[in-house]
């Protein structure tokens, strides 16, 4: 009987769940797009509402104050934006619930306009990227105005028991379930029966004979984008009293809908809402029979339900998502041959000097911000892999750094092994994992590996890191300092040159030296056989095939390839702070990861250098602080999610693919140079 | 034992109930260039489809090829055993350059060669530059097929099918987009290919082409095979004018 109890207390999340996966099945079937950011925007408007209820106000999200650097250098202060717009104490419920489902509407057009539309013809992988960073914005946004601890949530909903089928239970869990079911037999009578639902249909078919046909895909576009965000902040509000309110909680139920609407192949409301209510169920009886039944391994299996859920799915119907029949004409990041041109060998003997240099005589913070950065370019170069060459999104890759740590500190410090064994069987360890995490999604195309390896990583946080006695009960174990041939080299050893502070110079010359390798070999497999292949993989995966390339076989080698650069950076990770922490590792890491990745340049070495100085208190963001005495560590995630967003659409070549194209127009200038540009000689070629 | 290189007895394709191929029965034989024509939608490029493997679970019936049965068989390792093709749409690899493209089809790469190739570098491949002498494209290698007309872009696809050790060239509509003058041209290209060895089937639209440089011919409708034989022979089957006239069909 408590089981009964507890599989309909499970009503409450499965709803969310529900909810959002309808969102996301109406947003894929009008505009082909799987948004990973629906549940942050669920989150955002259950925020919203409650703002406006308890303090009567309507958050601005953080706008750039474009004179802050001049404040900061002369220390003075101009003017500040505004936060928040204030409309009176506190707002009744229901001129609340009215504000906070428009903020939704705007949210999903500005989803629309400012992002898909412009996106329409572009590769899936600036599509995924892009909706990752809508998802890191505005949990970003939501962190910045709200903070992160949870809130108490105002309750619309009734807060009274009722005594059905023989258990008290709360009516708010039947009534959050009869909503979903209403939304759920609307949306399936909306898309089979109206001339709205007919065109919309038409147009996932075949987008240019639709639009010959005079259907409009454009405004079906908008109308179901609105209709998928108000969708999901209604569900927030009414269901954030129920999960709770934290920034993070509702932004994530993003993957078990992405597991229900996946089963739903994307495009059944029925099952999608079905599979949603009952992921909330299993997971709500599963905590109960964790706790009480004696032959339940205490796992927290309910954490890992959602990623079984999408493994499942992939492996049962990932073949038969529907793909959209539309007109893509956007081009992928060009992936550069490296040359090593005299200019360019130069310019790297600098950089590294430069790197020493800080590494050995520059004060604390800029040394531990070069720490920080070498290992955001092992990151960086392990994005470039498996999403620069092969057009695959890893949304785990701190996930797979963090077992990396974990195995480091396990052989290493524990076991004692020498720090070259352990740090290869870390490598090992980790690059075993992303290849194993990667193998439900092979034989599937499009965002299959960005859904997997979300839910893995999060899978591997909530399921590996913080279970109690695994990796250590106190989410923390310590690493010893790395040592080679008797000399040690960690951040707190002593080192005979420099001032003798830490860290210490002697871990910094060692990480310099570890990234420049890895760079060299990331550089050496773009040029290498399988690197070619990759890139004949990302190009066109079906071509690849019939070319004799085995595509899975590709897919899977990039993924363990990337794992041990993450794996690698994770040791090192490990070896800064003396120990491993969960919370060093977790899913908004990785995802703050991609977006820095993708703006750096996610397709050249460069670019993952690039990356390196922004990553989270690297050297570049150091300089920021230091010198423009700005506060840019607290906006982080927010301003990575909206250059994420921005480099997706204007320019998917990153900062690195950019100073590339203007140093080669500035070249050209200063050589008086007239021939045409590359991708203009092709005429000349016809004739 | 046929002699055939290829050879589908009974081969049907089905898209619910569609029957998009049905029933048909064709070959290509060692050092010939066979055409295969057929109005709009008769089903020809979806035969190549099923051939090649790219249609597991819509085809039946068997298909030998090189003396094995192909159906079954995955597009890779079906390239592995010599069965290449070209696609109507092309689908080259405008990330890397001519010359990578056709390195990539030119040798499987198994975990152990990877290693090998990645440390000690790529090994110069004789083939891939006699063939691109072969199709004329040498003086383009570096750049990207991007770049290139619609008729070198053509001979890229045929020359990755070509170095993957072909056994049998599949050609789906090579000469769709070319002028008059770069189809001729193309022609040429197709019998010093099949004259150095490797047999073609193609699938064209341009009659003047297929006619010209075929060897023999089989002719599709409604997914059946209604005709094969020789360019001479096809020109003058009275089933084959009815079926491109359409209407006079009528007449019997």
């Amino acid at each position: 009987m408590r089981y009964f109890e507890f599989g309909i207390l499970g009503f409450g999340t499965g709803a969310v769940i529900a909810a959002i996966a309808l969102g996301l099945v109406v947003a894929y079937r009008a505009s082909g797009v799987i948004n990973f950011g629906h549940g942050a925007i669920a989150a955002y408007c259950a925020y919203s509402y409650n703002s406006l209820r308890t303090d009567g106000e309507i958050p601005i999200p953080p706008l750039p104050n474009p004179v802050a650097p001049i404040e900061g250098l002369f220390n003075v202060e101009i003017f500040n934006l505004p936060t928040f717009i204030s409309v009176g104490d506190s707002v009744a419920t229901i001129p609340a619930l009215v504000i906070a489902l428009l903020i939704a509407a705007v949210l999903g057009l500005i989803a629309h306009y400012a992002v898909f539309r412009l996106l329409r013809y572009a590769p899936v992988l600036a599509k995924v990227v892009a909706s990752v960073g809508i998802m890191i914005l505005l949990q970003g946004a939501i962190v910045i105005r709200y903070g992160s601890r949870a809130k108490q949530a105002d309750r619309i909903l009734p807060d009274d028991t009722v005594d059905w089928f023989g258990a008290t239970l709360p009516i708010d869990r039947y009534l959050l379930l009869g909503l979903v079911i209403l939304l759920t037999v609307g949306l399936w009578a909306l898309f089979r029966y109206t001339a709205f639902g007919v065109a919309t249909r038409a147009a996932a078919e075949n987008e240019r004979f639709a639009t010959l046909l005079g259907v409009n895909a454009d405004s079906q576009a908008v109308v179901s984008w609105v209709l998928a965000s108000v969708l999901a902040g209604l569900v927030g509000v009414l269901a954030s009293p129920i999960i709770g309110l934290t920034p993070n909680q509702l932004t994530l139920f993003i993957i078990p809908a992405l597991g229900a609407a996946l089963l739903g192949r994307m495009s059944s409301f029925v099952v999608a809402a079905a599979a949603g209510v009952g992921i909330g169920v299993i997971q709500s009886v599963l905590f109960l029979l964790e706790q009480n039944a004696s032959w339940v391994p205490d796992l927290n299996i309910p954490q890992a339900l959602p990623f079984i859920v999408i493994a499942l799915a992939m492996i049962l119907r990932g073949e038969t998502l529907p793909s959209r029949g539309a007109i893509t004409a956007g081009r992928l990041p060009e992936a550069y041959v490296p040359k090593l041109t005299r200019a360019r060998v130069s310019a790297y003997s600098v950089l590294i000097a430069v790197s020493v240099l800080i590494v050995m005589f520059a004060p604390f913070r800029f040394r531990s911000g070069m720490n920080n950065t070498m290992v955001g370019v092992m990151l960086g170069l392990s994005l470039v892999v498996v999403t620069g060459y092969v057009g695959q999104i890893s949304l785990m890759q701190m996930a797979v750094a963090g077992l990396g740590a974990y195995a480091v500190a396990s052989f290493g410090t524990d076991a004692g092994l020498p720090f070259v064994v352990a740090l290869v069987l870390a490598v090992l360890a980790a690059t075993a994992i992303g290849a194993i995490v990667s193998l439900p999604a092979l034989r599937t195309r499009g965002a299959s590996l960005a859904v997997i390896t979300l839910a893995s990583g999060l899978a591997i946080q909530e399921f590996l890191f913080k279970h109690e006695g695994w990796f250590g009960s106190a989410d923390t174990r310590n690493t010893d300092a790395p040592s080679l041939f008797g000399f040690e080299m960690g951040p707190n050893s002593s080192f005979p040159i420099g001032d003798g502070k830490i860290p210490s110079p002697g871990f910094g010359l060692l990480l310099i030296v570890i990234t420049v390798l890895c760079a060299i070999s990331v550089m050496r497999l773009r040029r290498s056989r399988l690197g070619q292949q990759m890139l004949a993989v990302r190009a066109n995966e079906r071509a690849a095939a019939a070319a004799g390339i085995s595509v899975a076989g590709v897919k899977m080698s990039a993924f363990a390839i990337s794992s041990a650069l993450a794996g690698m950076a994770g040791a090192f990770t490990a070896f800064k702070l003396g120990q491993f922490t969960a919370d060093s590792f977790g899913i908004f890491v990785s995802l703050s990861v991609l977006a820095f990745a993708y703006l750096g340049g996610i397709s050249t070495v460069g670019g993952a250098v690039m990356a390196g100085t922004l990553f989270a208190e690297g050297i570049g963001i150091v300089v920021t602080e230091e010198w423009f005495n700005l506060n840019v560590q607290e906006y982080t995630a927010y301003v990575a999610g909206f250059f994420l967003i921005l480099t997706a659409v204007y320019n998917n070549e990153g900062i690195d693919g950019f100073q590339r194209t203007q140093f080669y127009n500035l070249v050209r200038k200063i050589r008086g140079d007239r021939s045409p540009t590359p991708a203009a000689t092709a005429e000349e070629v016809t004739a | 034992m046929s002699t055939a290189t290829l050879q589908t007895k009974g081969l049907t394709v089905r898209f619910g109930g569609l029957l998009a191929v049905n029933d048909v029965d064709l070959d290509c034989r060692p050092g010939e260039l066979t055409g295969l024509i057929g109005p709009n939608g008769a089903g020809k490029t979806t035969l190549i489809d099923a051939v090649t493997g790219f249609l597991p679970k819509n085809a039946s019936g068997s298909v030998n090829f090189d003396g094995e049965e192909a159906l079954g068989t995955a597009p890779s390792r079906l390239a592995h055993r010599g069965l290449c093709r070209t696609w109507q749409t092309l689908e080259l690899f405008d990330d890397i350059d001519v010359r990578s493209n056709l390195e990539v089809a030119s040798s499987r790469l198994t975990p152990m060669k990877a290693l090998r190739d990645y440390f000690r570098g790529s090994d110069v491949d004789e083939r891939i530059a006699t063939t691109l002498e072969l199709l004329n494209l040498s003086h383009v290698a570096d750049r990207s097929p991007s770049e290139l007309s619609q008729g070198q872009r053509k001979l890229v696809g045929v020359g990755r099918a070509l170095v993957a050790d072909a056994k049998l060239l599949l050609l789906d509509e090579p000469a769709a987009g070319l002028d008059r003058q770069e189809t001729v041209w193309l022609g040429l290209q197709l019998r010093r290919i099949v004259e150095a060895g490797t047999p073609i089937l193609m699938v064209d639209h341009d009659m003047g082409l297929v006619l010209s440089v075929s060897d023999r011919i089989h002719v599709l409708q409604f997914g059946k095979l209604i005709a094969s034989g020789t360019p001479e022979e096809i020109r003058n089957n009275e089933q084959v004018i009815a079926a491109y006239l359409g209407a006079s069909g009528g007449d019997e």
